[in-house]
């Protein structure tokens, strides 16, 4: 088992392109605004500018199209039972019964909202997919860190949530490594972790977390000594070396995504949905 | 020299309040010099890392006094003075880096004490270089040795630019390689950077070096000295369930078989140009 090669959770693809040198605080902010749109599209011929617009994005970060789509794959199972859901389920008044299964009614409106839906869970993980393998995680962590400050006001603890998010981030392989370490002692005492029914299965994996677990919070408690004898008290009075500044890029990025923008809005209004859903 | 810090009649009892109290140290009398380097050893549970952990303020004094600089650290509101000039580093290297990227994480320290980021740059380049980590400071630490992972922690404290550095069992869970690259870089900062450097471990090799020796069993000091000193009472360190080095030990048994080996054997190179003054 290489449970190490199987994390692809924040896979970053070092490039010197435009979307890699942008500041992180704006490519958060540019992927919420995007993603704000993706709720306002009901028409397929707005789903495909967007699409374009999306791959436009993959093509100038240079992220070969292949990883970020394997990064999809995961969800269409889940994609397939909300279309199915969706299809059987959306009766309004004025939808129209395309065909049925028994008790179940297919609708056209059904159809609809599921293809619909289907597409802007796609979009909206290919969108997040190019913010992570663009951005670092140490320049995701200092982007939202520094985006949440605007909240500290109002009792959010920002720097403390950023620093619980680097420290998750940081032990991941570690606890995997760990992981790795139990599953083969395991299996050298003879578990066969293949053999079973699914009851049976289940049952070998708590050997596994058990002590995964205790050992993670004595790392937990070393962490916090370590940190501490490194003067660590919280986020007050703290500085930091490296320091976020907007650059022309930024300027770029900006005004791609207003363009972009201006021209979906357009395509809604006129290309409005031929059904009312 | 003078005495960076003082440890008087120090005694600390784990769990106090409850049923079966352990007293971990006991009327324990250290003065450690400025700019020394000094070993502690002792065999588990003799409270070694006990009375290193009272070095910062990680632990407080039951009874008695350490002081730090002239600083009690029993003064909870002088702790972060304490820890800006002594710094820790642990025996799991993996349990005390904190970021995802090499040169961030020997930010850490700089980015707490509130120093400027260009200063803290210049530190964290500093730092690095002095532990020969330069070329690693974009990696992601879980990818590097366990010795390179220590040297990054180190690098972490360095970067504080404290007076004395606390190595606490540093080498337990490194390999042999490992283990040399963290007690050399131990040794280059004590003499380039004249930082005070207290050891602590179990591996008798790794002490043959310092300046003194101070050895530890059940809560107090049984002995004290240079090295030599030390490793002449042959049989005590054995009842102290402490090995000998290995150079000291073949010395031993050379002699024993009537062989003439000169006195006060530690390393290795020193038994070879005693049996074989020629070469």
């Amino acid at each position: 088992m290489e449970l190490t090669k199987d994390i692809t959770l924040g896979v970053y693809i070092p490039r010197k392109t435009t979307v890699h040198q942008a500041d992180p605080r704006s490519k958060i902010l540019l992927t919420i605004l995007l993603i704000t749109l993706l709720f306002f599209i009901k028409t397929y011929t707005a789903y495909g500018v967007y699409a374009l617009f999306a791959l436009f994005l993959v093509w100038i970060s240079q992220i070969p199209l292949g990883y970020a789509v394997k990064g999809l794959k995961p969800m269409i199972p889940v994609l397939i039972i909300m279309w199915i859901f969706q299809l059987f389920l959306q009766k309004p008044d004025h939808a129209q019964v395309i065909f049925s299964l028994g008790f179940l009614e297919a609708t056209d409106v059904g159809l609809r909202m599921g293809t619909l839906m289907s597409i802007r869970v796609l979009l909206l993980f290919l969108i997040t997919t190019i913010l992570t393998m663009a951005t670092s995680m140490v320049e995701l962590t200092d982007g939202i860190e520094a985006l949440l400050k605007l909240f500290r006001k109002i009792g959010v603890p920002s720097h403390e949530l950023a620093m619980t998010m680097v420290i998750a981030l940081r032990f991941v392989p570690t606890l995997a490594e760990e992981m790795e370490k139990i599953v083969k002692a395991q299996m050298a005492r003879g578990v066969d972790f293949d053999r079973g029914n699914f009851i049976q299965k289940t049952a070998k994996v708590f050997p596994i977390f058990l002590p995964l677990f205790l050992n993670a919070f004595k790392r937990a408690e070393d962490l916090i000594i370590a940190m501490e004898a490194r003067n660590y008290t919280g986020g007050g009075g703290r500085t930091k070396m490296r320091q976020l500044r907007m650059g022309p890029a930024d300027t770029k990025a900006f005004a791609a995504v207003l363009l972009f923008t201006l021209i979906l809005v357009a395509v809604i209004r006129l290309f409005p949905p031929p059904i009312q859903i | 020299m003078d005495k960076l810090i003082e440890v008087k009649d120090l005694t600390f009892v784990y769990g106090r309040g409850t049923k079966q109290p352990v007293k971990a140290l006991k009327n324990v009398n250290l003065d450690i010099m400025r700019g020394e380097f000094l070993t502690i050893l002792g065999h588990n549970g003799s409270g070694k890392s006990t009375l290193a952990r009272h070095f910062n303020g990680l632990l407080t004094p039951s009874k008695g006094e350490v002081l730090v600089d002239g600083i009690s650290v029993k003064d909870r509101s002088k702790l972060w003075e304490i820890r800006k000039r002594v710094g820790m580093v642990f025996q799991n290297p993996d349990n005390q880096i904190v970021s995802t990227v090499v040169e961030e994480d020997v930010a850490f320290g700089p980015e707490n004490l509130g120093i400027p980021a260009d200063e803290i740059r210049q530190r964290v380049d500093w730092a690095l270089e002095t532990l020969n980590m330069t070329e690693y400071r974009r990696e992601e630490p879980h990818q590097l040795s366990g010795g390179q992972k220590q040297r990054v922690a180190i690098a972490g404290v360095l970067a504080t630019r404290p007076e004395c550095i606390v190595l606490d069992e540093p080498t337990a869970l490194l390999d042999p390689i490992g283990r040399n690259e963290v007690i050399e870089a131990a040794k280059k900062l004590n003499r380039d950077e004249g930082i005070t450097v207290v050891l602590i471990t179990h591996f008798m090799n790794e002490a043959i070096e310092s300046d003194r020796i101070v050895v530890m069993d059940r809560g107090e000091i049984t002995l004290s000295g240079t090295p030599r000193d030390i490793f002449d009472q042959v049989e005590l360190i054995r009842e102290l369930g402490l090995d000998i080095p290995m150079a000291t030990q073949i010395a031993l048994g050379l002699r024993q078989r009537g062989i003439q080996v000169a006195d006060h054997i530690l390393a290795a190179e020193e038994l070879v140009n005693s049996l074989c003054p020629s070469s």
